[in-house]
C-alpha cells in the first residue's frame, strides 16, 4: 500500500469513485480510495438505480440534469469496455390526489424552466406508455423519456476502471480505522493495512459517514435508515418506464435483464446501520403492486434485501469541508437519491476541493445552511 | 410425490431397479423416467435393442435388462440425466455407479467427493474412479463413482465441493470440457466467463455475482456457487475455507406476489 497519498477517499461507493474519477480528470494526482469491503458494496450495489430529472426544488433539477447528461455519454466519457445498461424507458410519476396534482403541476413548471422536458399526461395516455398499468384511481401521471435506470455495478465499476487508468489507486477489503490529525489538520489515515500520510480526506462512507466522523470527534447532522427493496423472476420486456408515486409510496421498474425491481418507504425502519431484511416487506410491497400492475400477481418474488439511505434534515446532501478540521471532506447525506447524482457529486467535490470555479451551485449544500437558515425545501422524496 | 418433489419414491424407484439377480450378474442401466413425455432417444440410441421400441413417442422405456450389458450408450442420449449404471460386481464391498454429470468443473479421479441421494442430502464420500468425456458423447460426460454396496440404491448424485485447493492438473480434454461447460443453468454462464472475469480481477462470489449475474436466478446459487467456490479456491490457491462468503439469500420456495398480496402483514425486523 502507498505510504502517502494527496488524497485519500473513504468508500468505494458510487460516490467514491465518482469524486475519485473528477479528481484525477481535473488534475489531482496520488488519489486512493479504501473500501472497507468490494466495490459497491454498499448502499450503492443495493440501490434501484433510478435516474429522474423530475426534482421540486431548482437544485435537484440542475444537479440531476447534469447526471443524466453525463450518464448518456458515460461510456465513451470513462471509455469503459462493458455496458453499463443505462434504459432511457423514461420515468413516470403517478398522481393519485389532489395535493400530489397541485404540487406536480409546480414542479413540471419547474422543471420545463430549467431545460427539463416533463410533461403532465392524463390516465389514458400513462396507460399508452405502460400497457400493464391500472389507471384506476389514477388523476394524472408525469412522464420525462430522458429519465431512465442503470446497472449499478457496472456503472461503479465504470467509473473505477476509469479512476485507475488515470492512475488512482483503489484498496478493497481493506478498512479506515483512524484518521490522525495535528493542529485542527489531517494529518494521515490508518487501516488494517497500514497507514498513509495526507492532508486530505473526502469522507464518502455512505450510509457509515458518521463511523468515520466518530474518529475525529465530529457529530454531522445526518443518520442512516434502513430501505428494503426486492426483485422477481425475470420475464420478457413488458414494462417501459420506471414508475413511481409518492401517494402510492412505490416505486418500480422492469431491468434490461428482465426482472423487476421494486421498494416502498416502510414504517419504524431501524438507525442502526441493521441492514436486514424486513418480512413485513415484501407482502406491502405485494400489495401496492398488484393494484398498481395486476399481471405482477403471476411473478415470483426471488429475493429482498436491503440497504441504508443516508438522511439530511432538508433531503439534500452535503458537499462541503467539515467546519473545524481542515482537510476533512464530506460528502453524503443523499436521502435516497445519492445513485443518480453521483456524477454531479463527483463534479461538484472535485471543484470544491481544487478550488475551481463552480459550474454546479454546490456551493448552496455547504454545513452552513443548517446554521444560517438556508436549508432548501425538497416536496419530491419517497 | 415425485410431482410435487421431484423425488420418487421408494416403490418408485424399485419398479425401475433392476433384480437383485440381475445385479448380482454385472453392469446394467437403470432406468428414472417416471414420466409420460414426448422423448425417445433413448429407444434408438440402444446397439443392443434393450430397450423396447416405443409405439408413441410419450412411452415411458422400458428395458430389458437381460439384453442390457451396461455400455453407457444410453446415458449420453437421455437429455433427462435419467440413466445411470450400476455394477454391484465392481469390488468385494464397492459399487461402481456411473452417471451423467453436467456440472463443472469435472472431478479429477481419485477425488474424494460427496455422494448425494435423491433430494440432494450428503450421504457418503464416493471416490471418483472414472471420469470419460469425448466428442461423440453429446455434451454429457460421465463419471463412475465407487460407493457402498447397500447405498447402490440411495447414491444418485455428487458434489464436488472440496475443503483443499485442487492441484490436480486436467487433462486437455477435461480442459475443454470445463471451458465450455454450464456453471450456472439460471443465467446461462459458461465457466470460461466465470474463468475470465476471475481473472480479471473480480475474486470474490459476491464480485461475481454483480458482474454476471451469478447466482442470482431462480435458484438462487443452489447450482453454482459450489461449483464456482471450488474455481476459485483452484484459481486464488486457497482453501475453501478461507474464502469470503458472499450473501446468500436462497429463499425456501419462491413465492407469486399475487400469493404475498393475500398475506396478512405479520412478523417483524
Ligand atoms: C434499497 C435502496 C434503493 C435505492 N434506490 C435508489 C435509486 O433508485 N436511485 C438513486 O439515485 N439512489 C437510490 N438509493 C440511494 C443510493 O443507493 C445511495 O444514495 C448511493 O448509493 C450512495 O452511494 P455512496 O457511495 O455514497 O455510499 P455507499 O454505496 O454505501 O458506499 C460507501 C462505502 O463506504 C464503505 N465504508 C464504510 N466504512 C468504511 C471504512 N471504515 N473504511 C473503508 N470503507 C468504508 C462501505 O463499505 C461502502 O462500500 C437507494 C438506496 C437503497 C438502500
Ligand atoms: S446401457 Fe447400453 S446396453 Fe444398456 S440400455 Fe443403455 S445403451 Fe442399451
Ligand atoms: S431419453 Fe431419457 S427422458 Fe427421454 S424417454 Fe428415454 S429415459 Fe426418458
Amino acid at each position: 500500500m502507498v505510504k502517502t497519498a494527496d488524497i485519500v477517499i473513504v468508500g468505494g461507493g458510487i460516490s467514491g469513485v465518482s469524486i475519485g474519477y473528477f479528481l484525477l480528470k481535473y488534475g489531482a494526482k496520488n488519489v486512493v480510495i479504501i473500501e472497507r469491503d468490494f466495490l459497491a458494496s454498499g448502499a450503492t450495489g443495493r440501490c434501484g438505480a433510478g435516474i429522474r430529472q423530475q426534482w421540486g426544488s431548482p437544485l435537484n433539477c440542475i444537479m440531476s440534469k447534469f447526471s443524466c447528461e453525463f450518464f448518456e455519454t458515460a461510456v465513451d466519457e470513462l471509455g469503459f469496455d462493458g455496458d453499463i445498461e443505462f434504459h432511457q424507458g423514461g420515468y413516470m410519476m403517478l398522481v393519485t390526489t389532489e395535493k400530489e396534482l397541485a404540487q406536480t403541476k409546480k414542479n413540471v413548471a419547474l422543471q420545463n424552466s430549467l431545460g427539463i422536458g416533463t410533461k403532465l399526461i392524463t390516465p389514458s395516455e400513462a396507460k399508452a406508455l405502460a400497457g400493464p398499468l391500472n389507471t384506476e384511481g389514477l388523476l394524472a401521471a408525469t412522464f420525462h423519456d430522458r429519465d431512465g435506470h442503470l446497472n449499478p455495478f457496472t456503472t461503479t465499476r465504470a467509473f473505477a476502471d476509469a479512476f485507475v487508468r488515470l492512475g488512482g489507486k483503489v484498496y478493497t477489503n481493506t478498512s479506515i480505522t483512524g484518521i490522525r490529525t495535528s493542529n485542527g489538520k489531517i494529518t494521515g489515515v490508518d487501516t488494517n493495512r497500514g497507514s498513509i500520510a495526507t492532508n486530505t480526506v473526502v469522507n464518502a462512507a455512505g450510509g457509515y459517514v458518521q463511523n468515520i466522523a466518530d474518529m475525529v470527534g465530529i457529530e454531522l447532522p445526518l443518520y442512516s435508515k434502513r430501505h428494503n427493496i426486492l426483485v422477481t423472476e425475470p420475464v420478457e420486456r413488458v414494462l417501459g418506464p420506471m414508475l413511481m408515486s409518492f401517494s402510492l409510496n412505490f416505486y418500480c421498474q422492469q431491468t434490461p435483464h428482465g426482472s423487476f425491481l421494486m421498494g416502498r418507504t416502510c414504517p419504524d425502519q431501524p438507525r442502526d446501520l441493521r441492514i436486514t431484511a424486513d418480512s413485513r416487506f415484501p407482502v406491502a410491497m405485494a400489495k401496492t403492486i398488484v393494484k398498481v400492475l395486476p399481471q405482477l400477481k403471476n411473478l415470483r418474488m426471488l429475493r429482498q434485501w436491503a440497504g441504508l439511505y443516508n438522511m439530511s434534515p432538508d433531503n439534500h446532501p452535503i458537499y462541503d469541508q467539515v467546519p473545524g478540521l481542515e482537510g476533512f471532506y464530506l460528502s453524503a447525506g443523499y436521502s435516497g437519491h445519492g445513485f443518480m447524482m453521483s456524477p454531479a457529486t463527483g463534479q461538484s467535490m472535485a471543484e470544491l476541493i481544487l478550488g475551481l470555479p463552480a459550474t454546479l451551485p454546490w456551493g448552496q449544500l455547504g454545513f452552513s445552511r443548517f446554521t444560517e437558515g438556508n436549508t432548501i425545501h425538497e416536496p419530491s422524496v419517497v | 410425490m415425485l410431482e410435487k418433489t421431484g423425488v420418487p419414491t421408494q416403490s418408485e424407484i424399485e419398479s425401475v431397479f433392476p433384480s437383485d439377480e440381475r445385479l448380482s450378474k454385472g453392469p446394467v442401466a437403470v432406468i428414472e423416467c417416471f414420466q409420460s413425455i414426448p422423448c425417445d432417444p433413448c429407444a434408438t440410441a440402444c446397439p443392443r435393442g434393450a430397450i423396447l421400441p416405443f409405439a408413441d413417442i410419450n412411452d415411458r422405456p422400458v428395458i430389458d435388462n437381460d439384453k442390457c450389458n451396461g455400455c453407457i450408450l444410453c446415458m449420453t442420449k437421455c437429455p433427462g440425466l435419467a440413466i445411470m449404471v450400476v455394477d454391484i460386481t465392481w469390488s468385494q464391498d464397492r459399487a461402481l455407479i456411473k452417471m451423467p454429470y453436467e456440472f463443472r468443473p469435472l472431478p479429477d479421479v481419485g477425488q474424494t467427493v460427496q455422494a448425494l441421494d435423491r433430494e440432494g442430502t450428503v450421504v457418503a464420500e464416493a471416490e471418483v474412479i472414472r471420469v470419460q468425456y469425448n466428442k461423440s458423447m453429446n455434451k454429457v460426460p460421465i463419471v463412475s463413482i465407487a460407493v457402498d454396496k447397500q447405498l447402490v440404491k440411495t447414491i444418485r448424485n455428487i458434489r464436488t465441493i472440496c475443503d483443499t485447493p485442487t492441484t490436480a492438473t486436467h487433462t486437455a480434454i477435461q480442459e475443454e470440457a470445463q471451458d465450455t461447460g454450464i456453471v450456472c443453468r439460471c443465467n446461462d454462464l459458461q465457466l470460461a466467463e466465470i474463468r475470465a472475469l476471475i481473472a480479471k480481477g473480480y475474486t470474490t462470489i459476491a464480485e461475481l455475482k454483480q458482474m454476471a449475474r451469478l447466482g442470482m436466478g431462480p435458484c438462487q446459487g443452489r447450482n453454482c456457487l459450489p461449483v464456482v467456490v471450488n474455481e476459485l479456491s483452484r484459481a486464488l490457491g486457497v482453501p475453501v475455507a478461507e474464502l469470503p462468503v458472499g450473501s446468500f439469500r436462497p429463499m425456501v420456495k419462491s413465492i407469486y406476489l399475487g400469493d404475498l398480496a393475500g398475506y396478512e402483514e405479520q412478523g417483524e425486523n
